[in-house]
């Protein structure tokens, strides 16, 4: 396993490898999402072609789980998930910069003689799709109480009153399996690539081929899966009752 | 440490075996569905590689916790 620099600043540890990973990938979503719309045209070519379809496709997902009003309001939201996921899940598989430290460096926190990390995918870090799912499903359940208080607080107790502690399980676990999904594809995905990139060059060029692709498509469906997991927590939380 | 691998291990193996009978139950009821109506190949196969996201989920958090068991970043 390699290892990936440190700071540690106010008490607080900050990993410089996610730090490089979610910028680059922000840079790089806010690059090609403005090389797209520079010119627009009536008649979409190139570029402009593929954004709005990808919008058109992130389109299907809210009015599929939203009436249409709403769900204008959340497309943004939703396109900016999924292209940032999916840029970062895919840059993951493309570029991995790993070097070797010789001396100890106090600062990074980085001991003498360590494979080290610089640049991986942000995804495949825990804290980062923890982050993302719970910043989610807290505004969900904001949502929800300011919507309606009564309703809110009252879908706790149904059908009966002592489901209170399935219902707050039920809350609990809907973050936590959100971010672990989304962690643990990429993750394991790079640690395969990994051991398959130091295996024999001879015998297992085959494999991580197969596995590089396998990779690009996982990173496609998690992102598609956690854009439409956000927005059913998300109204599930708001939906009008029918 | 040596238990530390055999945890990893088995969490790894049971991850696999896990994964290979959700995706076995999803892909035969996907050819199923074709067989019965071969028009609606297009609808399903969008539908059954959601669910494979859904399905391959949980054993792949078993096996990247396996992974970090067997690395000795956690546990051990």
């Amino acid at each position: 396993m390699e290892i990936t620099p440190k700071i540690k600043f106010l008490g607080l540890t900050f990993d410089v490898t996610v730090m490089i990973g979610t910028l680059v990938t922000a840079i790089l979503v806010l690059i090609i999402v403005l090389a797209a719309t520079r010119r627009r045209d009536l008649r979409p070519r190139g570029m402009q072609n593929i954004m709005e379809m990808v919008i058109e496709f992130i389109q299907g997902i809210t009015n599929m789980m939203l009436d249409h009003k709403k769900a204008a309001r959340y497309l943004g939201f939703a396109v900016t998930t999924f292209l940032f996921i999916f840029i970062a899940n895919e840059l993951g598989v493309i570029v991995m910069i790993t070097s070797e430290a010789h001396h100890s460096i106090p600062w990074l926190g980085l001991p003498e003689k360590a494979e080290v990390s610089w640049f991986k995918s942000p995804t495949s870090d825990i804290n980062v799709t923890v982050a993302m799912a719970f910043a989610i499903t807290i505004y969900a359940h904001l949502a929800g109480f300011f919507k309606g208080p009564k309703t809110y607080l009252k879908h706790y107790v149904q059908p009966y009153a002592w489901m209170l502690p399935l219902h707050i399980i039920d809350e609990l676990a809907k973050p936590t399996t959100h971010a672990a999904r989304l962690w643990a594809n990429i993750f394991a995905g790079e640690v395969l690539i990994l051991i398959l990139a130091e295996g024999a060059k001879y015998i297992t060029w085959l494999p991580l081929g197969a596995w590089l692709g396998f990779s690009l498509f996982v990173g496609a469906i998690q992102a598609y899966i956690f854009t439409v997991l956000a927005m059913v927590y998300i109204s599930q939380k708001i939906a009008d009752e029918h | 440490m040596n238990l530390a691998i055999l945890a990893g291990g088995i969490m790894i193996a049971f991850g696999a075996l896990a994964a290979g009978i959700g995706n076995g139950v999803l892909f035969s009821r996907y050819l199923e569905g074709i067989a019965r109506q071969p028009e609606a190949r297009g609808t399903l196969f969008g539908q059954s590689m959601v669910a494979l996201g859904l399905v391959e989920a949980l054993p792949i958090i078993s096996i990247a916790f396996g992974l970090l068991v067997l690395f000795g970043v956690i546990g051990g």
